[in-house]
């Protein structure tokens, strides 16, 4: 009989807790209050050490930066109420708007917001100890700011690798300084005509000096130890449960600020469960993944609730080939290093590949509007109103389409006979891997069996012999990527500032992408190509004040890297389905840095915009735009 | 004193459940616990239970607590006992005269009328994943189609054409759906082949050769307790995803449950009267292992490696679930299933899901009636 | 009794402290990327200066020595990536009581549901109820879990409004969590006691009952349910433990900031901090479940003893 009492009992508790708490608390009726459902979680809100994009979320709503764009890209005061510069470029002095204040995560005031705060956080992104992932940035830019941060390292006497440069800096030679307690100052280590621009990047944020000091690596492990000074505060967060922003109400420009709270719940399945929710109305955001647009679109109410997400132009996806092969003897390295070298086999691969159609696995209704013909983007930057992308040749480039079957089978044809003579056998073999585990693209594995098939069948499978293979889910950069272990491969490469040099940065010599230093230090048949692209570079980089001048230069590198195929310019990201309640062109915009994650300036509306609505706001965005360049 | 199943950390629901269960199939009837359970080889399910007269009389309450204590009972035989001469004639005079033991096993098998229907529907599935390829206008699993204008034939509903649809890049479902469960089973006979090779090899090697009792007794305590999910999770992701890396992936932890098994079965049936008889009689020990112990030990095998294919594709559609599972173009019933759960919702969508998990389904029903009926007619109780 | 449960638990600290060792000299020989946040954007000057910072320029035996040691001080180590600069004693003390909480519910509902069923079972043996308990047993079996688990979800939505996400004052939000956790092992619990009574009832033991003339009933709940039990006590400790585990699909779908998917997410992440502490919660979990259970069988059951001889364990 006991075991009937103990069921019994069981039965009873359970009963009792399922009842215990069934009413359900609702909020204040007037809030205006945007929930969604997110599936990444912030490891840490540190925004000074961060580089990754869902961390960045955070300090972009609770941090306000010294300037801020507009919703058409225009640069205005935020923080700072003014600026200038010096005649020589070195120089910019920054008003501080007074009475701003730090608050801690109950909205409770801290301290005043000073320069001084300024100076503190770029010493804690300049110590080594708290690994910012950002600070790198800043070599080169902020006078001094390397050799301070390398005279910290000490050399470690097992290696013979020599870590630090053995100087002795002092902090205060680093060009970062508090005139007084509203006036700060940067100098640089050269001219930098994007300086503004990178100012709105996570590593020019303040902290509060006293609590940095205090917390040191743990500055930012959570939502009580870090204070706030932006749009909003980060009042509630439970890992892996929820985040609330609450309006902070003292901020400056909180007229601006629309929606009072938002409500993020994290879910690790939400591009499974979102879709469902939004329906429901149980939250304000869901994006619609390319597996069941066509589901949605084929309904006639739910159609209605679905809109597209700007194109993005702040990363330029595109087909590396790698100059250096280290990968594995079966897929022949030698004989791809021989291809590889010889440019009418790089064309035939660049005019073969239908864009196009790969694309149309993650945009299936347009895929045309995500094509990107040139590595920088159009709209990216502007010179006076003169797109970066009409500049030289490129103009030609961006305005044309680099698939040509017909063109594509005669580079065979030459190719053919060349590699014949090299030594080359056939078909050459084309490792293209993919990462399997990407959040957001798991379309990637989809579109590289597209490719390999429409390429193959083209050029002819005696000729190519594409690979498409999963690398590892985790650490894909540096397994595949990083250490060359790849033929042809998609890559991208996210923009850092308002300048046509932040695109170059994944070609220089050192780089990670295609390895094309490496080739022209061993003297392979592609070295002069790469030497003459990199000598035009140099020559763009060395004019600082002639805005014309820079980016025709730029240009005139970009176009040739282009027509030598030493690289294939592919897509751009964005354009995909979602259910929102906001008007994303009310947004903050800038085509880097962190603005569009912030939710100022957005209203919430009644019910999901929809795809005329869209449209409308495009268009009539486009044409501010225009007007504004004139 | 041994427990009855092993401790699995219940990260994969189902999968585990199926696991212990299994665990506990075999443990139970070794009943080390207790020793009233010892004889009975009863295994789940619906049969009648007419064995169990053999074992429980044979086994003494003493000599059941663990096989241990028969170590101190051998020495004394040999003094007390003379060997008489082995007389293969007169041995079998004793014998049963027209007792087959596999003749035996298939007569019990077939009189279970659902899992003879199984074994069929089994069949047809195996020779089927074989020979599609070879029929007539099927497509690549891998290929896309496109329609008239060269577009991706996106999300087709099931058609003529195309049995099960398309996918939402314009492959045909019917072709991955069957190259996936080929895949899938592949996998699943490669982890119960080799649970059942490394299983019995040191299984045997534990049992019988006592210098290195305390050595297997001692790593299988460690061993034990690391959570199979564990080391699965840790070697598919230093892996890179293959089938051979879950193959083994699969296999690091499973051979130590059967190992055991056999180890215990043999410790405690090679001490049996009948067996002690055997030895009195002269019997060679490879006739002793092959016509004694053999038998006995077969239905269990045989049940493990048929609970092993169906657990096996459970552990894909896991490893697959954290994203740890083989990449697209090696289609499995794991990634089928793992892509068409985001359709679900989507009515028009569902058919992607439905189709690979009824053919995991009727896989795993099968395999579990087949494997349990089996080894009920494996099982000599149950053939007088 | 006593002396046993000392060598018993002498043993169980042993394999722990080889799980550890073999765990912490494995995770070294990892790559260094598991100790660093953002690895691939760090300069090689701040990638030493972190190594050094953590002791890992030291010898392994010594950086395990200095491990143990801390371990003694109850700390586990501050987690490098999933949670950055955080303890790891902190992350789990906030995930373990949300996942034995609902854990232990739902083995407590699996219990109350199972029981019964497999004594039904068991005494309709091959009628009705057995019929659909098997049908029952088998369709949890067969279907995967990740897929039943999404189903029960998006339905209980559908159908009776329950919300998809669960939250931890509002207790209606609890039931499908705990519902989908309960049903594989409703049908675990089913299934054995089923096949426990049955083998119990062709006992000697019950022949004479019956032949006695006891009331069928009386000798099902009495005699056969009670010995049936026996085997299946043993198992209580290590599943509730077990819930300290988590479910992976369950605490995804519903959004449970439990320990589920825990492991899987640091392992991912190359956090190799939290994958070692993980592993000695689990480990200790594992261990200290077995203990408990063997000591409740012989609290329970009088026939066995753990004095005799001890076996493979």
């Amino acid at each position: 009989m006991k075991k009937k009492m103990i069921s019994l009992l069981l039965c009873l508790t359970l009963v009792t807790t399922a009842f215990a708490a069934c009413g359900k608390k609702k909020g204040a009726s007037d809030e205006v209050v945007y929930r969604k459902l997110y599936a990444g979680e912030v490891t840490t809100m540190n925004y000074l050490v961060t580089v990754s994009e869902n961390e960045f979320d955070v300090g972009a709503n609770v941090i306000d930066t010294l300037v801020e764009y507009d919703n058409l890209g225009q640069i205005k005061p935020s923080l700072a109420e003014s600026w200038d510069m010096s005649p020589d470029g070195l120089t910019y002095t920054f008003k501080i708007r007074e009475g701003q204040k730090w608050y801690d995560y109950e909205g409770k005031e801290v301290a005043d917001v000073t320069a001084e705060d300024f100076v503190s956080a770029m010493k804690f992104v300049l110590t080594p100890e708290y690994e910012s992932g950002t600070a790198q940035l800043l070599f080169g830019v902020i006078k001094n700011a390397e050799e301070y941060f390398n005279s910290q390292v000490e050399d470690n006497p097992q290696t013979e690798e020599v870590e630090g440069n053995g100087l002795d800096i002092d902090f205060s030679e680093v060009g970062v300084k508090a005139l007084d307690k509203y006036t700060l100052e940067y100098t640089l280590a050269q001219p930098v005509p994007y300086f503004l621009s990178s100012l709105t990047y996570v590593c020019f944020m303040p902290a509060y000096g006293p609590l940095l000091e205090e917390l040191g690596a743990e500055f930012g492990s959570d939502n009580t130890k870090m204070y706030y000074n932006g749009a909003y505060i980060l009042s509630e967060f439970a890992p892996q449960e929820t985040k609330i922003y609450v309006k902070n109400q003292n901020n400056w420009d909180a007229e601006h600020v629309y929606i009072d709270k938002i409500v993020e719940r994290y879910n690790a399945e939400a591009n499974t469960l979102a879709p469902q929710m939004v329906q429901t109305g149980e939250i304000d955001y869901a994006t619609i993944e390319s597996n069941i647009v066509d589901d949605w679109l084929a309904d006639p109410e739910r159609s209605k609730l679905i809109s597209k997400s700007r194109v993005e132009v702040d990363y330029s996806y595109f087909y590396s080939f790698n100059f250096n092969p280290q990968f594995d003897k079966a897929y022949e390295p030698d004989n791809w290093r021989i291809a590889v070298n010889n440019e009418n086999f790089r064309q035939s691969l660049k005019a073969g590949l239908d864009r196009v159609r790969a694309l149309s696995v993650t945009e299936p209704e347009t895929p045309e509007v995500l094509l990107n013909n040139t590595i920088t983007p159009e709209t990216f930057v502007t010179n006076e109103g003169k797109d970066y992308t009409s500049y030289g040749n490129l103009e030609a480039i961006n305005n044309g389409n680099s698939f040509d079957e017909t063109a594509a089978l005669s580079y065979k044809e030459a190719a053919i006979s060349e590699l014949t003579a090299a030594g080359a056998t056939f078909p050459v073999k084309i490792l293209m891997p993919y990462n399997p585990g990407t959040s957001g693209d798991t379309d990637w594995g989809s579109e590289c069996v597209v490719i390999e098939q429409q390429l193959e069948n083209l050029l002819g499978k005696d000729y190519i012999d594409i690979i498409v293979e999963a690398g590892p889910s985790t650490n894909f950069l540096s397994e595949i990527r990083r250490s060359g272990k790849y033929a042809f491969m998609k890559t991208n490469w996210g923009a850092d500032y308002a300048d046509p040099q932040t695109f170059t940065e994944p070609f220089t010599a050192d780089n990670s992408y295609n390895f094309m230093d490496k080739a022209m230090a061993a003297g392979e048949g592609v070295a002069d190509t790469v030497a003459e692209y990199y000598a035009l570079v140099d020559a763009a980089k060395a004019i600082t004040i002639d805005l014309e001048a820079r980016y025709d230069g730029f240009a005139k590198a970009e176009a040739y890297l282009i027509e030598h195929a030493l690289v294939v310019p592919y897509a751009l990201s964005g354009s995909y389905y979602q259910v929102t309640k906001k008007d994303i062109y009310e947004g903050q915009y800038a085509p880097f840095g962190v603005s569009v994650l912030r939710h100022k300036g957005q209203h919430l509306l009644d019910k999901p915009v929809t795809m005329e609505e869209f449209q409308a706001s495009q268009d009539q965005w486009n044409k501010d735009r225009e007007a504004l360049a004139k | 004193m041994a427990k009855f199943g092993s401790s699995r950390i219940r990260l994969e629901e189902s999968v585990s459940e199926v696991l212990r269960a299994k665990n506990d199939l075999q443990d139970g009837s070794k009943g080390n616990g207790s020793p009233e359970r010892n004889g009975s080889h009863s295994r789940n399910g619906s049969h009648s239970r007419n064995g169990s007269q053999g074992g429980n009389g044979s086994r003494g309450g003493n000599s059941s607590q663990d096989g241990n204590s028969f170590q101190n009972d051998n020495i004394s035989e040999k003094e007390l006992f003379e060997f008489a001469g082995y007389d293969e004639a007169s041995g079998e005079k004793i014998g049963y005269s027209n007792y087959s033991y596999w003749g035996s096993t298939l007569r019990a098998f077939l009189k279970n009328k659902m899992a003879v229907t199984l074994m069929v529907v089994i069949f047809s599935i195996l020779l089927f994943t074989i020979i599609q390829p070879y029929l007539p206008g099927q497509f690549d699993p891998n290929q896309i189609n496109n329609d008239v204008k060269g577009n991706l034939l996106r999300n087709v509903k099931p058609n003529r054409e195309h049995l099960f649809g398309t996918n939402s890049i314009g492959q045909d479902l019917w072709s991955r759906v069957w190259s996936g469960t080929r895949t899938s089973l592949l996998i699943g006979v490669c982890v119960a082949a080799i649970e059942a090779v490394v299983g019995i090899i040191v299984g045997v090697l534990w049992g019988y050769v006592r210098k290195l009792d305390f050595f297997f007794t001692e790593l299988y305590n460690v061993l034990d307790n690391i959570p199979s999910t564990l080391v699965l999770v840790l070697f598919s992701y230093i892996m890179r995803p293959s089938i051979a890396s879950l193959v083994i992936g699969m296999s690091l932890t499973r051979w130590i449950g059967m190992s055991r098994f056999i180890r215990n079965q043999i410790i405690i049936i090679r001490d049996r009267d009948y067996n002690l008889a055997s030895r009195c009689l002269g019997s060679p020990t490879t006739r002793i292992i092959f016509k004694n112990l053999l038998p006995y030990l077969v239905s269990v095998i045989m049940l493990r490696m048929a609970m092993a294919i169906p657990e096996a594709i459970g552990s894909e559609v896991f490893v697959t679930y954290i994203g740890l599972g083989l990449p697209i173009e090696i289609p499995s019933l794991g990634n089928l299933i793992t892509t068409g759960r985001d359709l679900l919702m989507n009515p028009g969508l569902r058919y992607q899901l439905i189709f690979p998990t009824i053919v995991v389904s009727v896989v795993t029903i099968s395999f579990y009636i087949i494997g349990n009926a089996f080894a009920d007619a494996a099982d000599p109780k149950n053939h007088v | 009794m006593i002396k046993y449960l000392i060598k018993r638990f002498a043993r169980s600290i042993l394999t722990l402290i080889i799980i550890i060792s073999v765990v912490f000299i494995l995770l070294r020989m990892m790559p260094i990327e598991g100790y660093f946040q953002n690895f691939e954007k760090l300069t090689n000057e701040q990638i030493q200066a972190g190594i050094h910072n953590m002791g890992l320029d030291k010898p392994v035996l010594i950086q395990l020595k200095d491990f143990f040691i801390q371990l003694l001080h109850g700390n586990l180590g501050t987690s490098r990536i999933y949670r950055a600069n955080v303890p790891i004693s902190k992350i789990l003390a906030g995930k373990i009581p949300i996942s034995l909480k609902l854990g232990g519910i739902a083995l407590a509902l699996s219990l109350t549901l199972g029981l019964p069923l497999g004594s039904l079972m068991a005494r309709s043996k091959g009628k009705f109820w057995d019929k659909f308990g098997t049908a029952f047993i088998v369709f949890v079996q067969a279907v995967p879990a990740a897929v039943y688990f999404l189903f029960i979800q998006i339905f209980g939505n559908e159908w009776f409004g329950f919300s998809m996400l669960f939250s931890k004052d509002d207790y209606s939000t609890w039931i499908m969590p705990i519902i989908s956790m309960a049903i594989g092992n409703t049908a675990y619990y089913a299934m054995w006691l089923r096949r426990y009574m049955v083998d119990e009832s062709n006992k000697d033991y019950v022949k004479l009952a019956k032949a006695k003339g006891v009331p069928e009933k009386k000798i099902m709940m009495k005699h056969v349910f009670r010995n049936a039990f026996v085997p299946m006590i043993q198992y209580l400790p290590t599943s509730f433990l077990n819930s300290i585990v988590g479910s992976i699909y369950v605490e995804s779908l519903y959004s449970i900031p439990g320990m589920g998917g825990l492991l899987v997410d640091v392992v991912k992440r190359q956090d190799n901090t939290m994958v070692q502490a993980i592993v000695i919660v689990f480990a200790c979990v594992g261990i200290l479940g077995l203990m408990l259970g063997d000591l409740l069988m012989t609290l329970i059951d009088p026939r066995i003893s753990l004095n005799k001889k001890g076996g493979a364990r």
